[in-house]
Order: structure tokens, then C-alpha cells, then sequence
């Protein structure tokens, strides 16, 4: 019998896997771009000129000059912030937002259960991306938009998923024995269910991560995203017209600082999974 | 094994049938026409391409002339110029008598018939008829007197009744017309000269029903008896089209430039026009490249291979004989402040910013440096505009925009806040802010940029709910009223002037000059207030650019032409040139 809790189980799961440890120093790596970014310490003179137009990678300037000789890996590490903080900003937003009206309609059925179906479904029901453009739109541009858009939007997965683990556990003897001996109906839910649906909260959030950041990249490619800050999706946008004249380094630059990240998302987020619901493992 | 075997054949054919293309005995001009065609009813040619090919077929009463430029008019089917009267309501046109319709069988025994004034006012009337619900009335909409009232009364009846008389369209004689206009109208002669209003003949509207978009019977030089909705239209010369001649004189310098050649001659000068509608940009330059179009605007997609430095032809293309046009077109593009806001009814912030701002930059990064930098309002090729007019603030100068920001009362940018500047999500759109704020930081001014989408945008401009935004205008027609009026108080918004830019001097002169004809007087008003405002800084003035041709060598007589559909009739082709430059493809 296996007497170690389910967290340190997972614990050694995951390091066994190289690939996700790889995948988690990646991330780590990208949250300290975006960190120090954001502190003013790295690329923070990412608008002034550092050499000729549309120079192409060299040693001075690794990933080139875009078309007004700013550095494109400035811009990189620059866009690396925007994309961070939208996927932390849109988790912050969408895990409240998810956990407490599934847990409440898994939990109370009935009406509450009948109104969270209804609300999610309906926003599930319109495309996402739709529903982002609308949502900016109403909010005015910007980074805070972005922010707002995407917690708003993402929630619905997530609470899905923790109004069906709710309603598994409702039933279950350890809640039953918390009614038992006296326990009220938040005590049950938050002190007993919820601990033990908190794994797919993590899962969950490595995988609504690495969506906030696509969703980013497309706004901000259809203008709609962050305005005069550097942007994966603004740097892609200026890409598509430079390409015909062989100028590639600004799309390169941004679709590989994307495509690492991502990446790394994908595999932590499968790797969590198979660590902490070895159940679904292989499916 | 089979169907590569039919391929081959195919292949062989096609080839086989492209290279005997080529004709050296018929004068024959070949086309593109890069958007489908809809048909061939003027009324509803609101496109210029099939604006393009209804002038093959149809004529107006008047044309813009095809040298001369500032654009000019010409009568066409009139005689001569109008008689106006001195209220500028009455216009009086005289038609040239002998005129005749192509031959076709909408007609007695198949014989074209002569034109009439009765046809005049039947294709006028056909404008306004309710139950064809024609896409050129704005032109006429609200104009004449009596035809609002017309066309209102038929759209409840049955059938419109065109043998009611309008007030406004007066028949004197057979070959003279009255118009009669609500008020003063100066540009509507230009009217007359759009493809909206060309002529057409009751016998072939009646005679072709609902086949009449595809069965053109105009007075034109080319005929096309039938169109048949392909991707190839073929014109031949008309038979019995009138005594028309090549214009002998036209703008200074078209003598070099060999446009007089044909000075005096009968027009059409070729005997056939072959146009193919050709799409995908990179079919179109490749027909070009194997000499099977004469004429070609180049895709965006060529410009840095086709165009050297934006400015000098490819030497491989220059020793083929092609010839590079390059012309202004009459647009100008700028950013606009919105005066409602009292920061930037300063003058001199206004005067500031444009000097701060590197246009030369500018026109290298996003014209290939082929734009020409605006000094005010009205583009270069219109009554009005001044070739030694140079605006003392379209001048890029970091020390005199320093010193006008302080006299401004922001020294180094001190105390003024970010000014946001909207615009529409289109990446060149937002990199010309982006350059605008990277050069303005440099004097201590920071600039936003908003991207919208286009009906966002406009919503905002006519809102009032903007700092300041960018837009480009292009001409409807060779006024320059139709530029000054986006300076003119009452057309504030939601109109046409989202600066909502008021001074009542210029409104003042304005409204005299946009009653007046056209002419040196007109000309002198609006030359007046262009430079008048130049200085104000009601915008920021950008550019004025260009479109580029290719013609092959044997193309004669092309000369850009902004409205062209009138232009194809004085072409002509060099056969001796064909042949030998012919080997070279």
C-alpha cells in the first residue's frame, strides 16, 4: 500500500518525465524574461533605433532590425512580456470565475445548477474568437481589454469540468461523513470537495495559459490587441507584408519565442495530467 | 497513363494556339481589365472597369480631354461647351448633328439610326427610372427640376411613363436640350461626362429587354455586338463612326514625348481591342512579360523587382523596350486633428508637429520614395494647385518644430498630453503612426495610436469622438471643391470635414468660388484658399502619390489618365516596332 499523498505521488510522476521537466524550465525561463521585462531591466529601449531599416540577423543584432531599425529580439523579449502577462492576467480572472459557479452548480443542483449550465453553454455557443472581438470592442483597446476578454471567456472549460468532478464527490462517504458530524454545506464544499478537485485546476491552467497567449497574438495580428507595445501578433502582422521582400527575421522571431512556449504548455499540461490523474493516463 | 496523355495534347495545344497570338498585320491593342465585367448598361457602371469598357462602346455629350492637364473638358456628342445662363441654372447644349448609332437590329432593316436629343432625354430619364433602380442616380439625385418628382410619381405605376415631359429636360429641337437644375451645380458637366450618363437608343433597350447589358448599341468608336460574359472581349473598329480626330495639342511636353505624333488624324487609329479580364496578379504580369497584354499597372507584388530604387525600370525589362509610367494620382492623404479640441486649436502645436515629422522617411519606407510630399490640400493636377507653392511647415526641421512647441506653450513637450491618433487595423496604417510617434518623441511629443475597424472609425470621426485620425481622399472628379469642401465649416461632421475645421474667411470663399464655372477665375479662388490654409495646419499634409504602368514599346499615345474611359479610343500601335522587339519574347 502506497502511504504517500496523492500531491507527492505526482510530485515523482513528473520528474521522472524528462520532457516535462524540460517543459517547466522553459516556462520558468519565459516568466523570468517576462519578469525582468517588466522591471525595466532588459529591453527596456525596445523603440529606439539601433541600426539601419530592415537589417537582417547578424551579430550585432541577433534577430535583425525591423522596418525602423528597432532590434527584433528586443521586441521579442518585449512581446514575450505582453503574452506572459495576458495568459497569468486571463488564468487570475478565469480560475474564480470557474471554480466557484462549478462548484456551486455541481454542488447545489437544482436552480443554481440549471442557471450555470445555461450561462456557460450559451457562452460556449459563440465563437470564441467572435466573442473576444466583441468583448474588446465594448472595452476600448488595450492590454487591460486583452486581459479582461480572455478571463472572461476562458472560464467555460474549467467550470465544466469541476461542476462534473463536484457532482462525483458530493456523494462520496467522506462527504457524507463531514455532514455527519456537523459539517454545513460550505465547510463540505470547500474544506473537503474542493481539495480534492484541485489537480484539474492546475491542469487546466497550463492548458487556458497557452490559449490566453494564441489569443493574444491573434488580436493584437487583427489590430485589436495591445496598442504601441511590441506584440507577438503586431510583429507577425508587420511580417506578412515584409516576407515578399525577403524580409523573415521579424516573423521567424516571433512565431519561435510562440512556438517554444506553446509547446512547453502542451507537454506540461498533458505531463500534469498523467501525474495527477494517473486514471486518464494515455488517453 | 491516359489523362497524362490528354494532358500532353492539351498542353501542346494551348501552346501551339498562344503563339499564333501574335499579329502583325492588324492594328490591335491587347488589354487587361483586372476585375470581371458586369455588363454593358451605363447606367448601372459604377465601377471603373466597366466604366472602361463602356466608353469603348458609348459616349457622353462630354469627354475629358486626353493630353491636356490640368483635366480638362471637351465636347463629345455636343457640339461645343454649354451656354449657361447667369443664374447657373440653365444649361443649353447643342448635339452634333449626324451622329450615328452602331448597326444592329434594334434598328429599321438593321441600319444604325441618327442620334437624337429625344435619346438624350430618354437616357437621362433611364437614370432616374424607378424600376431599374440605376446606381448612378446620386449623380442627378435632387439636381434637376422636375425629375425627383418624376421619378417619384412612376415608382407606383405599372410601367414608368417616359413620354411625360420634365421641366428640367427641355427638347428645343431635334438637336438641342435645355436643363433646367435646382440650383448652381459647376460640376455637373463632369456629370455628363461619366459613364452613368452616356447614351443609349430606346430601340435597343426595348428591342433587348433584359439582354440589354449584353447587347451594347452605343454611337462609340469600337463595336461589340454581343458580350458574352467571357473572360475575352474583342472591339472592332466602327464602320460608321463620325469624323473624330486626334487632338493637336495637349500638355507641355507631350511634343517630345511623341503624343502628338498623331496630331490631326482620324480616330479610332486601331482596328481592334482585345481585352482579358485577368484576375490573379501574377497571371497578369506574366501576360505582360510574354508581350500578350500592351498596358499593365504593376502588382504590388512586382513593384521592387520591376521598379529599381522605386524610381529607375529593371534593365531587363528596359531592353525589352518597355516604358515605365509613373503619375500622381489626384489623391492626398493626411492626418487630421479634430479642432473641436481645444489642445490642438493651437496653432502652433499644429505647425510644430508637421515640422517634427520626417516625410522623406516616410516616403522611403512606404512609397518605395515615389510619393510626392503635400503642401496643402488640392493634389498637383488640379485647377488650384501651385507648382512653386512650397508650405513653410511641411519642412522637416526639429529645431524650428522645438521652438514653435515652446512658443506653444510646451516647451519640450512639457505639460501636453499623449495626443491618440486613430486609425484603421491595417498594418501600413499603423506603421505610419508608429513612425509619426517615434519621429514626435524626439521633440517631447507622445503619440498613441487606436486601431479600428473601418465602420468603428468612421463612427468615430462623425462622433467627434477623436483626437485626431488618418484617412486618404481620393477624387470623385477633377474638381479640387471635392478636396477644399473637407475644409469647409458646414460640411463638418458627420460630414465630409472630420477635422471639423472652421475659418470663416476660407468658408467665405468657398461658397462664391464652388458656384463659379470652371476657368482662371475659379482657379485663382481656390489657389487662394489652398495656400490660405496651408499654413493653418488644419491637418497634417502627407502625400500625394503614384500609380506605375508598363506599356510595351509599341503602345502609342498611353498617357495616365485618372477617369479613362474615354482614353482607349487614341491609342495606337507601332507594327514595325512590334515585330522587331517581338523576337525578343
Amino acid at each position: 500500500m502506497n502511504k504517500n499523498s496523492l500531491w507527492k505521488d505526482a510530485f515523482y510522476r513528473l520528474a521522472q518525465d524528462k520532457l516535462a521537466l524540460i517543459s517547466i524550465l522553459i516556462v520558468f525561463l519565459y516568466f523570468f524574461v517576462a519578469l525582468f521585462s517588466g522591471l525595466g531591466w532588459i529591453a527596456s529601449n525596445w523603440s529606439q533605433e539601433v541600426g539601419a531599416s530592415n537589417l537582417a540577423p547578424s551579430f550585432d543584432h541577433l534577430l535583425g532590425t525591423d522596418i525602423f531599425g528597432r532590434s527584433v529580439l528586443q521586441k521579442v523579449i518585449r512581446g514575450t512580456q505582453v503574452a506572459m502577462s495576458v495568459g497569468a492576467a486571463a488564468a487570475l480572472i478565469a480560475i474564480p470565475i470557474g471554480v466557484i459557479l462549478g462548484a456551486l452548480a455541481g454542488y447545489f443542483g437544482g436552480w443554481i445548477d440549471d442557471f450555470v449550465t445555461w450561462l456557460y453553454t450559451t457562452f460556449s455557443s459563440v465563437p470564441n474568437i467572435m466573442l473576444l472581438i466583441s468583448i474588446t470592442l465594448i472595452l476600448g483597446k488595450g492590454i487591460f481589454s486583452v486581459y479582461v476578454a480572455l478571463g472572461a471567456t476562458s472560464w467555460v472549460n474549467l467550470c465544466r469540468l469541476i461542476r462534473g468532478e463536484v457532482l462525483k464527490h458530493k456523494e462520496r462517504e467522506y462527504v457524507q461523513a463531514a455532514g455527519a458530524i456537523g459539517g454545513g454545506h460550505m465547510r463540505k464544499l470547500f474544506r473537503h470537495i474542493l481539495p480534492n478537485v484541485s489537480h484539474i485546476v492546475i491542469i487546466n491552467t497550463s492548458m487556458q495559459f497557452q490559449t490566453a497567449i494564441k489569443s493574444e497574438v491573434i488580436l493584437s495580428y487583427l489590430g485589436l490587441g495591445v496598442q504601441g507595445e511590441p506584440s507577438w501578433g503586431t510583429m507577425i502582422d508587420d511580417a506578412k507584408l515584409e516576407l515578399v521582400r525577403g524580409v523573415w527575421w521579424q516573423l521567424a522571431g516571433a512565431t519561435l519565442a510562440m512556438f517554444f512556449i506553446l509547446l512547453a504548455f502542451n507537454i506540461l499540461g498533458d505531463a500534469l495530467r498523467d501525474a495527477l490523474d494517473p486514471k486518464l493516463k494515455g488517453k | 497513363m491516359k489523362a497524362f496523355g490528354l494532358i500532353f495534347f492539351v498542353t501542346l495545344f494551348l501552346i501551339s494556339s498562344c503563339s499564333k497570338d501574335r499579329n502583325f498585320d492588324e492594328r490591335e491593342i491587347h488589354l487587361i481589365s483586372p476585375e470581371k465585367i458586369s455588363g454593358f448598361d451605363p447606367i448601372h457602371a459604377s465601377d471603373t472597369y466597366s466604366g472602361n469598357e463602356i466608353g469603348k462602346v458609348y459616349e457622353g455629350l462630354y469627354e475629358f480631354h486626353p493630353l491636356k492637364r490640368p483635366y480638362e473638358l471637351m465636347p463629345n456628342l455636343a457640339e461645343s461647351l454649354p451656354t449657361v445662363s447667369a443664374d447657373g441654372l440653365v444649361y443649353t447644349i447643342q448635339i452634333k448633328p449626324g451622329i450615328l448609332f452602331h448597326d444592329s437590329s434594334a434598328f429599321k432593316d438593321g441600319k444604325g439610326r441618327e442620334l437624337k436629343i429625344d435619346d438624350v432625354i430618354y437616357s437621362i430619364k433611364r437614370l432616374a427610372d424607378p424600376k431599374l433602380q440605376a446606381k448612378g442616380w446620386w449623380l442627378l439625385d435632387d439636381k434637376i427640376v422636375g425629375l425627383n418628382e418624376w421619378k417619384e410619381k412612376n415608382a407606383n405605376l405599372p410601367a414608368t411613363n417616359y413620354n411625360e415631359d420634365i421641366e428640367g429636360l427641355k427638347k428645343i429641337d431635334n438637336y438641342t436640350i435645355s436643363f433646367k437644375l435646382k440650383k448652381p451645380y459647376p460640376q455637373f458637366l463632369y456629370a455628363l461626362a461619366m459613364p452613368y450618363s452616356f447614351i443609349v437608343s430606346k430601340e435597343a433597350v426595348e428591342h433587348f429587354g433584359k439582354e440589354f447589358l449584353n447587347h451594347p448599341v452605343g454611337t462609340g468608336p469600337f463595336i461589340l455586338p454581343v458580350f458574352q460574359q467571357s473572360n475575352r472581349i474583342v472591339y472592332t473598329k466602327n464602320p460608321t463612326f463620325r469624323e473624330k480626330f486626334y487632338p493637336s495639342e495637349g500638355e507641355e511636353g507631350d511634343d517630345k514625348r511623341g503624343l502628338l505624333a498623331d496630331a490631326g488624324k482620324r480616330i479610332p487609329l486601331v482596328d481592334k481591342i482585345i481585352v482579358d479580364v485577368i484576375i490573379e496578379s501574377q497571371p497578369k504580369w506574366l501576360s505582360f512579360q510574354k508581350a500578350r497584354a500592351d498596358l499593365l499597372e504593376i502588382p504590388k507584388d512586382n513593384f521592387d523587382s520591376a521598379v529599381l530604387g522605386g524610381k529607375e525600370l529593371a534593365p531587363e525589362l528596359k531592353s525589352k523596350g518597355m516604358r515605365l509610367f509613373s503619375n500622381a494620382q489626384l489623391d492626398v492623404t493626411f492626418f487630421s486633428f479634430n479642432h473641436d479640441d481645444p489642445i490642438l486649436k493651437n496653432k502652433k502645436l499644429r505647425q510644430a508637429m508637421s515640422m517634427a515629422w520626417d516625410r522623406n522617411e516616410a516616403n522611403k519606407l512606404f512609397y518605395n520614395s515615389s510619393a510626392v510630399e503635400a503642401q496643402s490640400v488640392i493634389p498637383p493636377g488640379l485647377g488650384g494647385y501651385r507648382k512653386e507653392f512650397r508650405n513653410p511647415f511641411v519642412k522637416y526641421d526639429l529645431e524650428m518644430a522645438k521652438k514653435l512647441l515652446a512658443e506653444a506653450g510646451y516647451p519640450n513637450g512639457k505639460g501636453l498630453p499623449a495626443i491618440v491618433i486613430q486609425t484603421r487595423n491595417e498594418t501600413v496604417s499603423r506603421q505610419m503612426i508608429e513612425h509619426f510617434a517615434k519621429n514626435l518623441e524626439k521633440i517631447g511629443i507622445t503619440i498613441k495610436v487606436g486601431m479600428n475597424t473601418w465602420p468603428e472609425l468612421v463612427n468615430k470621426v462623425t462622433k467627434r469622438q477623436h483626437q485626431m485620425y488618418t484617412m486618404a481622399w481620393g477624387a470623385d472628379y477633377p474638381d479640387a471643391e471635392n478636396f477644399l469642401g473637407l475644409l469647409y465649416c458646414p460640411n463638418a461632421s458627420p460630414g465630409s470635414n472630420g477635422a471639423n475645421y472652421c475659418h470663416p474667411e476660407f468658408d467665405t470663399l468657398f461658397k462664391s468660388a464652388t458656384v463659379l464655372q470652371d476657368g482662371p477665375e475659379r482657379s485663382a479662388f481656390y489657389e487662394k484658399m489652398n495656400e490660405m490654409v496651408a499654413t493653418e495646419m488644419p491637418w497634417i499634409f502627407g502625400f500625394n502619390r503614384t500609380k506605375f504602368y508598363l506599356s510595351h514599346a509599341w503602345l502609342k499615345n498611353y498617357k495616365f489618365m485618372e477617369f479613362n474611359h474615354s482614353q482607349f479610343q487614341y491609342l495606337n500601335v507601332d507594327l514595325e516596332v512590334k515585330k522587331e522587339l517581338s523576337k525578343k519574347f
